[in-house]
């Protein structure tokens, strides 16, 4: 069958089109594409039907596992793609490598060399217990998320734009750095012994809560890498819709009420309010998606993230 | 009815254009105009515009809608700034510009910034994200540099920063008001509006960037606004490395804003071309 590429203005992509059997599957399409054009690789691209000018709907974006000729609605023959350029991308697992790689190193290095001597400080230094702790609880908690990274995330995209290397790494390397500074002060003020004992116990059982949560999520998908969607459950599911983020903002709580810096607050009040725009995201999809109709189950009443606030 | 609602809007327009009258009389004066023109709005429910009209296109109510008092009364205050400012300049020097402009000036900006709610509830047009950095400069400039460190008073980029920004600001708010009163606004005003900060904007910024500048030494001096370690929240503050870091700010700041007034002006005078 031939196959028209257009961009979203209308141009061809590809002079003459493509030409392909009549069993082939998106993903021989994708494959040809990136054979002629060399530089869009798969995963840049972008495969939509055409939506009728001034229509409002989204456009069907094409699943790379279905054939072709599920998308032809009459015409087998003849079928017109509409290609974006989604840009350079990068794998998740990249990405969160090299997000997380920051704070890791970072944070020690504000620890054990003497770093405050260049913002005018002398070298010698008395280093609290709390200071201790905070570097252990700090670095197991990216170590692990490194680990779950490679080991545990079934991703729902392949790839994300490169931009967002910049974006999230300047995020994450930054805060670490602002953090790590106020906590491995020379002049740092610890707090009482219960309450870093409050904060560090309470904020271990979230990390562990939150790993749970991981081992959950993990396994509502199917290890081929399809992604997709399903109604969570068990644990801390069955109250919150995304138990995961609820866990991880408690888990730096924990850490603030042990450590108390304001840039660890500043912290804990940005995180909260990015993991929350996802999670209203992710709470409004599945409800959508499960919404009771024609078999499908419908999505229990829950919280979103922050009972009994959200 | 034509006439009847053109004089309708021309008197309102012209009710707010006194020249600066101390606060109480203006409120007084408002709130007659204002029962005045309910009392018309309630008899307008029986008197329909002719469709023709420019002001209301056959929308009764339309008729009786006051303009937004805050576009005139700051577009008046800016007018009082640079005349003073102006004044000053002439009779006693630049050093003595701040001290006639203060009051006026502190008011008029921190006004400013409810331009930025307006923005978020859609009540004018401008968008947030160009608004924010123009309003946040200009809080920080009065109130954290000029407000806040005397010293730097008597600089002569005060004078420049004060006529820059007060022309900028009559030219754009009596152009709000002059739409908002008749409809639309002269072409010449709307020429006015989108070229003047071809040079405006050139010279405010030099003259904000420069007042930061030179006030970096006096802000390290005194230790304002900034808090030391230790103290029990384990935080610090230095507001010399937050002028640095606004200074920064300008570096990509300044020509993103420059660009973006660009693309409005030929978006604006070209639209107005073909009408």
């Amino acid at each position: 069958m031939k196959v028209t590429l257009v961009s979203r203005s209308g141009r061809e992509v590809i002079k003459g089109g493509l030409e392909l059997h009549d069993s082939a599957t998106v993903a021989d399409l994708q494959e040809a594409i990136h054979k002629r054009t060399k530089k869009f690789y798969p995963s840049r691209q972008r495969l939509t039907l055409p939506v009728p000018p001034g229509s409002k709907e989204r456009p069907v974006v094409l699943n790379y596992k279905k054939g072709l000729k599920d998308y032809c609605d009459g015409n087998q023959n003849n079928i017109t793609v509409v290609f974006k350029d989604l840009g350079p991308q990068v794998s998740y697992p990249t990405l969160f490598f090299f997000e997380y790689l920051g704070p890791l190193i970072l944070y020690p290095t504000f620890y054990y060399f003497p770093v405050y001597q260049f913002f005018g400080y002398k070298v010698e230094r008395v280093i609290h217990p709390v200071q201790t702790y905070a570097l252990y609880y700090w670095c197991f908690h990216y170590f692990k998320r490194i680990m779950e990274t490679f080991f545990i995330h079934r991703f729902s995209h392949a790839t994300s734009p490169l931009s967002n290397v910049f974006r999230n790494c300047a995020y994450y390397w930054t805060f670490g750095a602002y953090i790590a500074y106020y906590v491995n002060h020379p002049l740092y003020t610890p707090v009482s012994d219960l309450q870093m004992k409050i904060g560090f116990g309470f904020g271990l059982i979230c990390q562990l809560a939150n790993f749970y949560c991981h081992i959950i999520l993990k396994n509502l998908r199917s290890p081929d890498g399809s992604g997709g969607y399903q109604i969570p459950s068990g644990f801390l599911f069955n109250i919150v819709t995304c138990a995961n983020y609820t866990t991880e903002i408690y888990q730096w709580l924990g850490f603030n009420i042990a450590t108390q810096t304001v840039a660890g607050y500043v912290f804990l009040v940005v995180a909260t309010s990015i993991m929350t725009n996802w999670a209203l995201a992710k709470h409004r999809r599945l409800k959508k998606l499960f919404d009771g109709k024609e078999g499908r189950p419908k999505y229990p009443r829950r919280w979103v993230i922050l009972p009994p606030f959200l | 009815n034509f006439l009847l609602c053109f004089l309708f809007s021309l008197s309102r327009y012209l009710l707010f254009q006194f020249p600066f009258t101390p606060i109480p009389l203006y409120n007084l004066l408002y709130s007659v105009a204002k029962l005045g023109l309910l009392f018309v709005q309630v008899n307008s429910l029986s008197f329909r515009c002719v469709s023709k009209c420019p002001i209301c296109h056959g929308h009764p109510f339309r008729c009786s809608q006051a303009p937004l008092p805050f576009h005139l009364q700051l577009d008046r205050l800016h007018r009082l700034v640079l005349f003073l400012a102006l004044k000053s300049l002439k009779e006693s020097g630049h050093e003595h510009v701040y001290n006639a402009v203060e009051k006026p000036l502190l008011l008029a900006q921190s006004a400013a910034a409810l331009e930025i709610l307006h923005g978020l509830i859609g009540l004018v047009r401008s968008p947030v994200s160009s608004t924010l950095p123009q309003v946040g400069s200009r809080l920080y400039l009065t109130w954290g540099i000029l407000w806040s460190f005397p010293e730097i008073r008597t600089h002569i980029l005060v004078s420049s920063l004060v006529i820059s920004w007060s022309i900028t600001e009559i030219i754009r708010y009596s152009f709000f008001g002059m739409k908002e009163a008749f409809g639309f606004a002269p072409s010449w005003h709307l020429w006015l509006r989108y070229s003047s900060f071809l040079v405006l904007y050139p010279t405010g910024i030099s003259s904000e960037v420069g007042l930061v500048y030179f006030a970096l030494p006096y802000i390290k001096g005194s230790e304002k606004y900034s808090v030391r370690m230790p103290n029990k929240w384990n935080f610090s503050l230095d507001y010399f490395y937050l002028a640095i870091l606004a200074l920064g700010f300008y570096v990509p700041g300044s020509p993103h804003l420059y660009r973006y007034m660009l693309a409005q002006r030929k978006r604006a005078l070209s639209k107005s071309k073909k009408e």
